[in-house]
């Protein structure tokens, strides 16, 4: 019962703060039509004040200003009154005043809630602005007019009338703008080489003279009359030294310098508070509206004062923004901002990178007319600090810790925190702004985002770490708060989420406080059938790092794009594919064929289901059975796949229920500007920030919006590798210089290298078919990622296969790369397939592509090597023995002294290079790295289990236990480990019995600890987390099955470097 | 080295030089259809997109027109050999010959990758080799078709360029173009139900009641949807199907043993074949590893996707109730198999007899243009089945009579044809 009082009471609260709202914007409404006449406000004004006050049917209005008195009709006297004074620039001009005709009962407040003493104040100075913005604008405009009459009359009196109206204006009150407009004036006289000025400056300024300075006693104050008389004088000389044109352009100019003083104060505060600054932002433009600035430093200053609060006080940041930023841009998100008392939070990083993104684009519509078109979803921004206050209000501090605990400490507490927060209200003055915000939306569904403070740091992408959520925000008003609330939380608790925290740790990220933005932004998209969604999504990047052809460059940019909304382009996907096109070569398809073109187009997409309320993921196919006809410009992203070949369809061409519809954006490209602009957006904002850009977008058939902007992320898999130089020539196993993309590949155990000889030999159809047979047979047992293949022409070559060895996905899926070698023949190089037979499905899989030129000049290709090492073919396939001259698996350990193979991809060198390196098994580098991954829980697993086996190896004394060898095998080996598996650990003993004893005392240690640190990083339990097999150099001989580890190279062992005891005494 | 490398021309006339001696053919014959009558090699520059100009190669090989006009697809191919156009267009020659078409055989072929090309630049190239060989193609001489990596796109554009340069219609001209630019009705079902017709045939000699029969395919694409559809409307019953699953990227055989209903069958299947395993299950199919489309106990089997799938290996699972194996893919069955095959007893009817349909279809069509009245789709399937039926009691007869496989009969009739053909034109 009680909280349902609660929540009538509250509900109560809203619906009245909503009133007052709605009267706030209407009276601005009011005051912004510039047609008006002030009578004509004025009495629109009170006619939509009443409704604003709790009883409306006995409130009344009434406004006396500037000569003028209008009430509302049955306005009486009343000891029920409310009243404010209507001031222009802090002089009263009259009066407003709310009255009730009947005995209303009374709250805590009285008889008026403060709330609604604020809003008849706020209507006052609305209006006393408005006043003077009209009075100014009309002297102004008299004073033009009035400088005009001269020229066209002929006579000397006008430009008299002209300044006698601006002082006649001044004169009536504001004297301190008068004074200030006078010093100025003459100063510049002064600085213009006007002597006579100087007589003035003396009566402006003080009696005392220059030694003024060094008294200390307060100078005497100036009377009011002196003033007119002094500022008679100056206009006076202003007038025959200056002509009238400078002089109107010359006040115009320090008025409004005089009217951004409180902006300035409000921005030159020591701590400046977000609603200050917005609520003088506000005032100011009110002043302003319509103009253009005339003043520059103070702009400046203004313009950089503004990014540094509101948007990053990062150098690089406010370098750029400031070129684009101008304070007046502020104007336009200062009613869209959601923040705390005393807040002094600012966007956080995707509201930034989309605001300077838009304001770039729109500084440069003039030159290219598409930016004009674009568009932005709404968005309301709720600052950084809103966080720490919604913390503070519930008590939740502690929280703020929660980021230096161990990893698994977060991941144990996790669900608690969320269950916490979730449950957490937010501060009131939030949620009652998150009210308007709802009430600005209507019922068009939601995105809400987060907008770290981190985010906009270069480098550091956090793409996906926190969550982003959509709400259908349907139905009643409070389900749809609720709603919004309910997502805002859950925003807030994953940044208490293990994974943003890992990824902070490994950029050493932890220290900066972070404060989580939030953007509120509308959906972009259409309804149809019950489903609403944009009719396509995508992200865009400046450098493409995936060229299925070598027409395809770097620069020309990669758009992946899914129909529906984007959550799907984001993301690799493992069971669907986006539609890729190069904006710089949009008919450089990575597919060209029918039954390719199909194979690899998106089949699901994400949309939200409006009755239900909820976001799914359903089938292209039953979607545009379901409501293809609503879908505005469906055809324009799909293609008809008939009597093998595509038809690219005009509206009324589709027949949904029985074509086979085929996402292409073929028609976008051929007959929409689409592919252009969004080229154009990129190489201007490329050009503007210096940076690559990683774009999102939408289209909902009509227009398209940029979502999101932040430049290209330099993530582990797209970074630059540095090229080792000074290697020996005989560790280079290859280098290439044409079409390199970024990236390292490292601890390349085993290499299947398809002699380029070998395959053109084979006489047989059969045995080349044979020869893609053994690869996909290697594909399944070599470590997966760990081995490469090296190949001949087109790899997945179907019609011919003398081109190159007929593979399928299946059976190459394990690689970690795929690299053709273009054999020169006679006198030309033959084309390369670039992977097109299964491009697609090596972007989704990260599978890199690399092409080799080995006749190149300065390329190198090492035959040694290969024909060198030993094959291990028939040791595993027997049965393939014949083909051991074509097909050789080369263990790079076993070839090189135990080493491994790395490849370092730099496409800003243009270089590759794979080379022999000493083991750097060692997963973690530059001590970032913890041995977590958090990319998925698969390979997290195992990195963790090898980065504690390194450990443990370091640890242990091989001397004092007499072990010659220690290895690792088994999952946690060939990386296939999961949260289940145990480590594998083979030692090669050669001590005594004690030793052994002891020896097994201390691995029971190390597993029993190991087995509880798993339990809390995965909640999986055992005993023990080692297995350990003890081998001496009788079971090597005797070929015991662990000893046979190893030099086996199905089961490669891998061996651990263990403590050097000299080292560890020295 | 490349010496002994895999060729497929030599293959192609080892092969014709076996026949030719089982026919005893005299020596310029054998010189003489041996070898292509006519090769037109062309470089071909095209304007790129990017204003710069690229030459291509391009071929076409006119293998021989004694029968009729040349009749053969035009490929586009990165690695593109003339040896292997030539091997293809002889190929084309005894496929027409086999089912008694008045067409002979060519091939073409441009050396690209369509991957590396707008369509604009694709059309180019095609306008481009059209410009080359106006004079030397057309319809009463020799008559492209779409191949590997071409379609009814690339065959309207060269159309359109023929047409430009004589200043007229000649629909004939080419064929495989879209259904309404001069195609032919009834294209997609003629390869399928070619496979029926001659099963059919086949099961009436053998004295086999098709509506008693059961059958497996391999594949599930165009061809075989159309050939299970044909059967079954015959009375026989498919109780396996196996098809490749482009999600976990491995083939499942689909079984249910009372019979399948192809209408719900196509119903969950995509644009290329595969059938939707999750539905399958729901509707009661059973599913099985993909190679067990093979070891079904059926009357027939049809493998109808992909080459070499009954080897030496394979053979061997094949049930002993299974009478007929219809190949309806390109070269399913290996050598070694083969032999197998006929040591069992199994009647084979042979892939250039079996899925001659389609290019049967190909002929009706450039009929239909040339005339240019163009049949309804029934008409068209009357006529694919009188000539599919024609062309296997004439293989059957052949067999029979001359004691050999079905295979070697198919061969020897088709060269056959063409020495006659060649002889009464007094060439030889």
């Amino acid at each position: 019962m009680d909280s349902k009082t609660t929540v009538n009471d509250f509900l109560g609260v809203l619906k009245e703060r909503e009133k007052e709202l709605n009267c706030l914007y209407m009276v601005d409404e009011i005051l912004a039509q510039q047609q008006l006449t002030l009578p004509e406000l004025f009495r629109k004004v009170i006619e939509v004040m009443p409704p604003a006050w709790r009883f409306p049917e006995y409130c009344h209005a009434r406004i006396v200003c500037n000569g003028y008195s209008f009430h509302t009709p049955g306005f009486l006297t009343s000891s029920i009154s409310v009243k404010s004074d209507i001031k222009a620039d802090g002089r009263p001009i009259g009066l407003l005043e709310v009255v009730y005709s009947e005995d209303v009962p009374k709250t805590d407040d009285g008889h008026f809630l403060d709330n609604e003493r604020t809003l008849i104040n706020t209507i006052a100075d609305r209006i006393g602005q408005r006043v003077l913005y009209r009075q100014m604008k009309s002297v102004l405009s008299d004073w033009s007019q009035a400088n005009k009459q001269p020229k066209e009359g002929g006579g000397g009196g006008g430009s008299n009338d002209a300044w006698k109206i601006m002082l006649d204006f001044f004169r009536q009150g504001d004297h301190e703008l008068l004074a200030t407009i006078c010093r100025k004036l003459t100063n510049y006289l002064l600085i213009k080489g006007v002597e006579e000025a100087s007589e003035i400056l003396s009566m402006t300024t003080t009696r005392g003279q220059d030694d003024e300075f060094y008294t200390n006693t307060p100078a005497l104050k100036e009377p009011i009359a002196d003033i007119i008389n002094v500022s008679e004088r100056a206009f006076k000389l202003a007038e025959r030294h200056l002509g009238s044109d400078e002089i109107l352009v010359l006040v115009k100019k320090w008025i409004q310098e005089a009217n951004s003083f409180a902006l300035v104060k409000a921005i030159g505060n020591i701590s400046p508070s977000l609603h200050d600054i917005i609520e003088q932002i506000r005032k100011f433009q009110n002043v302003l509206r319509g103009d253009e600035l005339q003043f520059s430093p103070k702009e400046r200053w203004l313009n950089v004062g503004l990014i540094s609060h509101l948007l990053s006080d990062r150098h690089d940041y406010i370098d750029v923004a400031k070129q684009h930023i101008s304070f007046k841009d502020f104007f336009d998100i200062i009613n869209r901002i959601i923040c705390p008392a005393r807040s002094q939070g600012k966007l956080g990083g995707k509201g930034v990178g989309l605001f300077l993104a838009q304001r770039i684009l729109a500084n440069d519509s003039d030159n290219t007319p598409a930016f004009r078109d674009l568009k932005y979803p709404k968005t309301w921004y709720v600052t950084t600090d809103t966080i720490t206050e919604f913390l503070h209000y519930n008590n939740l501090e502690e929280l703020n810790e929660q980021k230096y605990k161990d990893i698994q400490e977060v991941r144990i507490e996790y669900p608690q925190v969320v269950r916490l927060i979730k449950n957490a209200p937010l501060p009131p003055e939030i949620v009652r702004s998150l009210s308007v915000a709802l009430d600005d939306f209507g019922d068009s569904p939601l995105i809400v985002r987060s907008s770290s403070s981190l985010e906009d740091q270069a480098g550091a992408a956090f793409s996906g770490k926190y969550k982003s959520l959509f709400l259908a925000n349907q139905g009643g008003k409070k389900a749809r708060l609720d709603a919004l609330m309910n997502a805002i939380l859950e925003v807030y608790a994953s940044v208490f989420s293990p994974d943003p925290i890992q990824y902070r740790a490994e950029r050493n990220l932890l220290d900066y406080h972070e404060e989580m933005g939030i953007l509120i932004q509308e959906v972009v998209g259409k309804r149809a059938g019950k489903y609403y969604f944009p009719l396509f999504s995508g992200v865009a990047f400046s450098n493409n790092q995936y060229r299925w052809s070598p027409r395809v460059n770097r620069e020309d940019g990669l758009l992946r794009i899914v129909p529906g909304l984007g959550t799907r382009a984001v993301d690799r996907l493992s069971d669907d594919f986006p539609v890729l096109i190069s904006p710089g070569q949009p008919n450089i398809r990575v597919n060209s064929v029918p039954e390719e073109i199909w194979k690899y187009s998106p089949r699901k997409m994400d949309v939200i289901n409006l009755e239900e309320g909820t976001f799914e993921t359903v089938e292209v196919t039953d979607i545009l059975r379901e409501c293809g006809p609503q879908i505005d410009q469906v055809h324009k992203i799909l293609s008809i796949l008939r009597d093998n070949h595509m038809l690219t369809p005009n509206r009324f061409d589709i027949d949904f229920q029985s074509d086979t519809l085929v996402v292409t954006m073929d028609g976008m490209i051929a007959s929409t500007p689409f592919v252009k602009t969004i080229k154009a957006i990129m190489d201007k904002l490329k050009e503007k920030t210096g940076m690559p850009v990683d774009l999102e977008f939408a289209h909902d058939g009509e227009s398209l919006y940029l979502l999101q902007c932040r430049p290209q992320s330099s993530n582990d898999e797209s970074k630059p590798a540095p090229i080792p130089k000074d290697l020996y020539e005989n560790d280079i196993i290859f280098s290439a210089k044409r079409f390199i993309a970024n990236g390292l590949l490292q601890n390349i155990s085993h290499i299947v290298y398809v002699s380029a000889e070998g395959y053109s030999s084979l006489t047989q159809l059969d045995d080349m078919r044979m020869v893609g047979k053994v690869v996909g047979r290697l594909n399944a047992i070599l470590p997966k990622r760990q081995f490469i293949l090296i190949g001949p022409g087109r790899w997945g070559s179907r019609g011919d296969i003398k081109l190159g060895v007929p593979v399928t996905y299946s059976d190459i899926n394990n690689s970690a790369a795929l690299l053709e070698v273009a054999v020169k023949k006679a006198n030309y190089v033959p084309e390369l397939s670039f992977g097109t037979h299964f491009f697609q499905d090596l972007v989704e899989a990260d599978i890199r592509f690399i092409p080799l030129y080995p006749d190149d000049d300065d390329a190198v290709f090492n035959r040694h090597f290969f024909r060198r090492a030993r094959n291990f073919l028939e040791e595993i396939f027997p049965e393939f023995g014949y083909l051991q001259d074509v097909v050789k698996v080369i263990s790079v350990p076993d070839s090189s002294g135990g080493m491994t193979m790395s490849i370092a991809m730099n496409a800003d060198l243009g270089e590759a290079m794979g080379y022999l390196t000493a083991n750097v098994v060692q997963i973690p580098q530059d001590g970032k790295n913890t041995g977590f991954d958090n990319k998925n829980s698969d390979s997290s697993a195992w990195r963790w289990r090898f980065f504690m086996a390194e450990q443990l190896a370091a640890r242990l004394d091989p001397q004092k236990y007499g072990i010659k060898k220690l290895y690792l095998i088994g999952s946690t080996s060939n990386g296939s480990a999961g949260p289940g598996s145990d480590v594998d650990l083979l030692v090669h003993f050669q001590g005594s019995a004690q030793q052994m004893d002891d020896l097994r005392k201390w691995f029971q240690g190390w597993s029993e600890c190991l087995a509880e640190l798993n339990f809390l990083k995965t909640g999986y339990t055992c005993d023990g987390l080692l297995d350990v097999h003890i081998i001496t150099d009788e079971d090597i001989a005797n070929k015991n099955p662990f000893a046979v580890h190893v030099d086996n190279i199905h089961e490669p062992a891998h061996e651990l470097a263990m403590m050097n005891p000299d080292k560890a005494k020295g | 080295m490349s010496n002994s490398a895999y060729n497929p021309y030599e293959t192609a006339q080892a092969q014709f030089d076996g026949v030719a001696a089982m026919l005893d053919l005299d020596e310029a014959t054998c010189e003489f259809l041996r070898q292509p009558m006519r090769e037109y090699h062309l470089t071909l520059p095209v304007r790129m997109d990017d204003g710069s100009v690229k030459v291509f190669k391009g071929y076409r090989i006119q293998h021989n027109d004694a029968r009729g006009p040349a009749k053969g697809g035009i490929r586009f191919h990165p690695m593109e050999t003339v040896d292997t156009v030539r091997a293809l267009s002889m190929w084309m020659t005894w496929k027409c010959s086999v089912v008694d078409i008045p067409l002979g055989g060519a091939k073409g072929g441009i050396i690209c990758d369509p991957h590396n090309l707008s369509e604009r630049e694709q059309e180019r190239l095609c306008r481009a080799w059209v410009r080359q060989l106006a004079r030397n193609v057309g319809p009463v001489s020799d008559v492209p078709a779409p191949d590997v990596m071409t379609n009814a796109k690339h065959m309207q554009w060269m159309l359109d360029e023929y047409e430009t340069i004589h200043g007229g219609r000649y629909p004939g001209f080419i064929t495989g173009k879209a259904v309404g630019m001069g195609g032919s009705l009834g294209r997609t079902e003629a390869t399928g139900f070619g496979v029926i017709f001659v099963l059919r045939e086949a099961l009436n000699k053998l004295g086999i009641a098709i509506d008693k029969t059961t059958a497996s395919f391999q594949g599930f694409g165009n061809v075989a949807q159309y050939a299970v559809r044909k059967y079954s409307e015959l009375g026989g019953k498919v109780v396996a199907i196996s098809c490749w699953d482009n999600g976990d990227k491995k083939a499942y055989t689909f079984r249910k043993a009372s019979g399948m209903d192809i209408d719900a069958l196509t119903g969950i299947t995509d644009a290329y074949g595969s059938i939707d395993k999750a539905k399958a299950q729901a509707m009661g199919y059973e599913i099985l590893p993909g190679d067990a489309w093979i070891s079904q106990d059926v009357d027939i089997l049809i493998p109808a996707a992909l080459e070499n799938q009954i080897t030496a290996e394979t053979v061997n699972s094949i049930s002993k109730q299974v009478k007929v194996i219809a190949e309806a893919a390109n070269g399913p069955t290996t050598q070694d198999a083969d032999k197998v095959i006929n040591e069992r007893g199994i009647f084979l009817l042979p892939d250039f007899l079996s899925n001659a349909g389609g290019v049967t279809c190909s002929y009706f069509e450039q009929v239909q243009c040339n005339m240019n009245y163009y049949w309804e789709k029934a008409e068209v399937l009357d006529r694919l089945n009188s000539k599919m039926t024609c062309a296997f009691l004439a293989v059957y007869d052949m067999a029979k009579s001359k004691n050999i496989t079905m295979r070697d009969a198919a061969y020897v009739i088709a060269i056959s044809r063409v020495a006659q053909a060649v002889k009464a034109r007094g060439w030889v």
